[in-house]
């Protein structure tokens, strides 16, 4: 089957079955992706389906149709996107292992809200776990990357 | 009486008994009530109650007789209204077109999301159910017609028989439920006192 990847058009000989997210790690090789819990609890597997984010780890990757965006993906022309930015200036990530997941979830609301309140984020963001306990970080560095993506308008 | 006042009086009263012919076959209201019992069961049950709350909260119930839980990762009908959730967390973020065949993975079909909260059946009574389901303004403006067919037919309504690993499925089938449905609106859909 051919999946597109980060504006990459990849041959991956898999079972359907497969979730995505090992396609992507044990076959594409790209790693940006974790795995955390392998049943959407945790979000540490987010990536977009065209825009939407899902948690790889469930979903079959003979199910997938559209353009699939990683953490890889996001930064376009050698630029940090806002939201990776953000995080930098944020200094969020402790551990980082979730981090992935959580900026792939905060460019999707961003998406949808570019001004989010912290309502918003909570709302957004739930599904998203660290176990470092960053929230007060990501929370901050999702309000900083909405102020770059104005500023770059 | 000659012979045409015979014949005609003849067909007179077939014509007048054929409708009392036809109330003689349909259901009793007894029945109508008994075929609404089994609808009961299913829209009451955890699998088809659990995405009709009247809150912005589904709810989780595994097992049965396991504990009824809020859906843990904040997850909300969406500020939207739609059912689909919120920005950054939709339902089908997690919730696909098939079930995870993971015990505690996330269960699928398509176009996943609460029903409308006009539609609430968490912890609503029978005769409560019963009244919402007849109520154009309550019931998407089905007919009672095609609310059987959305039962039978509709891929997230039948999720409710075939919810994956470690979830009790609603009672009975789609098939079934559609036959008390139909039972129970030639009856003239009896609802219960209670």
């Amino acid at each position: 089957m051919r999946l597109n990847v980060n504006g990459n058009s990849l041959e991956i000989d898999a079972d359907p079955d497969m979730p995505l997210l090992w396609a992507l790690r044990d076959i594409a090789g790209i790693m940006g992706p974790k795995f955390g819990c392998g049943i959407a609890a945790c979000g540490a597997c987010t990536v977009h389906i065209d825009g939407v984010p899902v948690r790889s780890c469930s979903l079959p990757v003979g199910a997938v149709e559209g353009e699939i965006t990683t953490i890889e993906g996001l930064s376009k022309g050698g630029e940090l996107h806002p939201v990776q930015q953000a995080w930098l200036e944020e200094q969020v990530a402790q551990c980082g292992y979730c981090q992935a997941g959580q900026i792939m979830t905060a460019v999707a609301l961003l998406d949808e809200i570019a001004e989010p309140t912290d309502e918003d984020i909570d709302n957004a963001m739930g599904g998203n776990l660290c176990r470092c306990g960053t929230y007060p970080r990501i929370r901050a560095a999702v309000k900083r990357a909405a102020a770059l993506k104005t500023a770059e308008l | 009486m000659n012979w045409r006042g015979r014949l005609l009086t003849a067909t007179a009263m077939l014509m007048l008994t054929a409708p009392s012919f036809a109330q003689d076959n349909a259901p009793s209201q007894q029945e109508g009530l008994a075929a609404w019992q089994q609808v009961y069961a299913v829209f009451s049950h955890p699998r088809c109650a659990n995405c009709h709350v009247a809150d912005e909260r589904p709810r989780w119930v595994g097992a049965a007789g396991s504990a009824e839980r809020i859906h843990a990762f904040n997850v909300q009908r969406g500020v939207d209204g739609s059912g689909f959730g919120n920005a950054g967390l939709r339902c089908t973020s997690c919730h696909f077109e098939s079930n995870s065949k993971h015990l505690n993975g996330p269960p699928g079909a398509p176009s996943w999301h609460l029903a409308p909260a006009e539609m609430v059946w968490h912890k609503i009574s029978s005769a409560g159910i019963c009244a919402q389901i007849k109520d154009p303004e309550r019931n998407g403006g089905r007919t009672l017609q095609e609310i059987a067919e959305h039962v039978r037919e509709d891929p997230l309504v039948g999720w409710g028989w075939k919810p994956g690993p470690g979830r009790e499925p609603a009672p009975g089938s789609a098939e079934g439920t559609y036959e008390e449905l139909e039972r129970w609106a030639a009856a003239g859909a009896p609802c219960p006192q209670e």
